[in-house]
């Protein structure tokens, strides 16, 4: 599970002062499929690199299984948004896969299965041998995203990683993430800035502010479990859902929070 | 067709360069500048297998463990210094002074320091064409890929192995064109270490020669040298092909987008 | 918080400079703990003092114009033949393909290997070492501008022939401009390596320039000149490099790819 207590964080640098992150507060419990949407330089990113343990709080604290967070905690792994960045160029697919396994000084022969079911699960088996940069972007993606499934994370953080990829593929990547999900049982926090993507993925939606950042709303989204394209975007429910979030976040970009922090 | 337009296009520039040295020298009375044909003769005569022995191979030993000691040293000391910040500030104004001294006139002060035998040699080679190698990787150290960084700390990869599979071959591109610059000033600092104080080696006989007013045999260590410089510089592409071919194509598949 | 960013910033030149004073100071005590022989490494104090008696002496300033000389007439002449024949060769891609396998092989022939020739042909002449400047630099411009030429947006050259621009105007406006910051990386490489083969061309030919003179002080036993005058080289090659970065940014600045330099090649 995640928990986020009264995290702030400010930028200091060039001697000018940005605070990024208010005041937030929110906890993900343990199997959640959480989205975090909010206005473009809400500080989505910041929230997500603390939690990922890559930049300290300037106050406040953030625990991943009840563990205070001060380095990259284990049982934690993050799909960036860059998925031509994250994956090592010089790798095939499946030493990419399998590089925080070696580092966790897993056997070779499980690192193989573990690998080999990773790819099978996002559709690649088969492309082990090939070069990341032989694929196209929404197939690096899913590389990525086997390698957070072979790591068996018990929280796995994105920040946007379908920013980057075209709507058909986009769409492909989002299903299969919910079934990634259903299947692992693993708590999942989804940085999106696409209000339909965070709708259709979530259990919940925590909508942000403007920055400094405090958490504007907090929504169930209580969609049937199996969710699919073509029904549940039709579904007058998730019109509602979606539209209410549209709602909030037009309101949080027009009177932005009070500048007491 | 096109095979033998290639084959035309590459070999047709040298092959006219040639004849037109051989034409233009053929018969020539020139004490300096003898026929091509007589220079051919003597690098006949001249490079025999002991020869080679004497002078051909120490050149290349000595060449060969000088820019290992650089290799293996400039890329150690890269990864310390490009890996922290305030090592790489305080010692960057002194390596870019360093760097800037010609490495040749360093020999003479290598030799009063440690003599004039195999290992003075092969420290002024090392020391000479160590820089762009260090500075190299300092950059590539320096510039590898935040997201790869930070993929490498979330996923708690440390130690060996991401000395090699971030720090290492992020720098690679770098840390290749840095040791190919750095071949081509080993060579320099091999030939005229031996020039200065050697009683063997490529650069000694060549020097040898002139000074013995064997002309058409100095021509023919010239050549050789410059073989040799050809026959490294070709070595090494064929290496660093093998060992970045990743880059390459990586590099060509963002051409295409 | 900010002050410790307000004193990162003003850190790191510090930091060199620090740097560069704790290897002088290093160079100062190891002789006189005799950790090295004195008298082969002598140390910095004495090493600053040689150069101040070498800047009193009229001798080291004519070596030094005649290494400026060497260097820039070579340089020069590598520039203008390199630039030429860059823009020629890569312009005209017949040329190109024809002369690709002449240049790889002549490009890694090391310019020292001459020095026998241009011995017996010019003497110990300023001459001698200004064709090695020449052979060594000329590639390393060839080579940039080549690449610069090469580097010629397909768009862009599609733009301009549509638009039917003649070859003038595109040598002028899209050949030029694309190839400029190639051709400035390739001067400042080439402008370290000229002051290499000049000053190693005089070391070894006897050419009159700084190199000679190290030679003169080296066999004349004076240690701390020899010292000095590595010093004065260093620092030569230093303000060149830094010189032409400053010129480069000048000159770039309009320019989009501003800070590219070819990597491998």
């Amino acid at each position: 599970m995640l928990e986020v207590d009264h995290l702030n964080k400010v930028y200091d640098s060039h001697g000018r002062r940005v605070e990024a992150i208010g005041d937030l507060t929110f906890t993900v419990p343990e199997g959640q499929f959480a989205c975090v949407v909010g206005p473009s330089g809400c500080g989505k990113t910041t929230l997500l690199r603390t939690l990922a343990g890559l930049l300290p709080p300037t106050s406040g604290e953030v625990q991943v299984l009840r563990r205070r967070v001060t380095e990259p905690p284990a049982g934690l792994a993050v799909v960036f948004q860059e998925y031509g960045r994250s994956l090592f160029p010089w790798l095939r697919v499946r030493d990419n896969v399998e590089l925080p396994l070696r580092a966790q000084r897993i056997a070779k022969a499980r690192r193989r299965e573990l690998a080999d079911e990773a790819l099978a699960a996002v559709g690649l088996a088969g492309t082990g041998s090939a070069y990341p940069w032989q694929l196209s972007g929404g197939m690096q993606q899913r590389v990525a995203i086997a390698r957070a499934i072979a790591y068996q994370p018990r929280v796995l953080l994105m920040d946007e990683p379908f920013a980057a990829v075209d709507a058909q593929t986009r769409a492909d990547l989002e299903d299969l993430i919910r079934s990634v999900w259903q299947r692992l049982g693993v708590t999942l926090l989804f940085v999106t800035h696409d209000i339909d993507e965070a709708v259709y993925l979530g259990q919940r939606v925590v909508i942000l502010s403007a920055a400094p950042t405090r958490v504007a709303d907090d929504l169930d989204i209580d969609l049937p479990a199996d969710r699919d394209q073509l029904t549940t975007r039709a579904d007058p429910r998730f019109t509602e859902l979606r539209s209410r979030v549209y709602a909030q976040i037009q309101k949080v970009k027009a009177d932005p929070p009070g500048k007491e922090g | 067709m096109t095979l033998l337009r290639r084959t035309l296009l590459a070999l047709g520039l040298p092959v006219l360069l040639v004849a037109v040295w051989w034409w233009a020298s053929a018969g020539s009375t020139d004490f300096y500048r003898p026929a091509l044909s007589t220079i051919l003769a003597a690098f006949a005569d001249t490079w025999t297998w002991d020869r080679v022995r004497a002078d051909v191979l120490p050149s290349l030993a000595r060449l060969a463990a000088g820019y290992l000691l650089a290799l293996t040293g400039g890329v150690a000391l890269g990864v310390l210094i490009g890996g922290n910040r305030h090592v790489r500030a305080f010692l960057e104004p002194l390596l870019e002074f360093l760097r800037a001294i010609p490495p040749p006139v360093l020999v003479p002060v290598f030799i009063l320091l440690s003599g004039v035998g195999d290992r003075t040699k092969v420290l002024v080679i090392a020391f000479g064409c160590v820089w762009p190698i260090l500075l190299n990787t300092v950059e590539g150290v320096r510039g590898r890929d935040e997201v790869l960084s930070d993929t490498c700390r979330t996923y708690r990869i440390g130690g060996g192995l991401r000395l090699w599979h971030l720090l290492l071959r992020s720098a690679s591109p770098r840390i290749v064109t840095g040791a190919r610059q750095a071949l081509a000033i080993a060579l320099i600092v091999m030939v005229i270490s031996e020039m200065i104080a050697a009683d063997n080696g490529l650069g000694f006989a060549v020097l040898q020669f002139q000074r013995g007013f064997q002309i058409p045999a100095m021509w023919s260590g010239v050549l050789l040298l410059g073989l040799i410089g050809v026959l490294l510089a070709w070595g090494f592409r064929w290496a660093e092909r093998r060992m970045l071919g990743w880059y390459y194509g990586q590099r060509a598949g963002r051409r295409e987008w | 918080m900010t002050r410790a960013t307000a004193g990162a910033r003003a850190a790191p030149a510090l930091l060199g400079l620090l740097g560069l004073a704790v290897f002088a100071l290093v160079f100062e005590v190891a002789p006189r703990l005799g950790v090295v022989p004195a008298d082969y490494a002598p140390p910095t104090s004495r090493v600053l003092a040689a150069a101040g008696e070498q800047v009193g002496r009229p001798a080291f300033w004519a070596a030094l114009a005649d290494t400026l000389l060497t260097w820039g007439t070579g340089l020069g002449i590598a520039v203008v033949a390199g630039v030429g024949a860059g823009v020629l060769i890569g312009a005209v891609p017949f040329l190109r393909a024809a002369t690709a396998t002449t240049v790889e092989f002549l490009r890694p022939i090391p310019s020292v290997a001459l020095i026998p020739l241009v011995i017996v042909l010019y003497g110990s002449t300023i001459r001698s070492t200004v064709v090695l400047v020449v052979y060594a630099a000329f590639w390393q411009v060839l080579v940039q501008v080549l690449y610069g030429v090469a580097d010629l947006d397909p768009v862009a050259r599609d733009t301009a022939r549509s638009y039917r621009l003649g070859r003038r105007l595109q040598l002028r406006y899209l050949l030029w401009p694309t190839a400029l910051p190639y051709v400035l990386t390739g001067i400042r490489l080439a402008a370290a390596v000229a002051l290499i083969l000049a000053v190693t061309g005089e070391l070894v030919i006897g050419s009159p320039g700084l190199g000679k003179e190290i030679d003169l002080a080296q066999q004349g036993g004076a240690v701390p000149a020899v010292y000095a005058l590595i010093l004065v080289t260093g620092l030569l090659g230093v303000l060149a490099n830094v010189g032409l970065r400053v010129l480069e940014r000048h000159v770039l600045a309009w320019h989009p790819s501003s800070r590219r330099e070819v990597t491998p090649s």
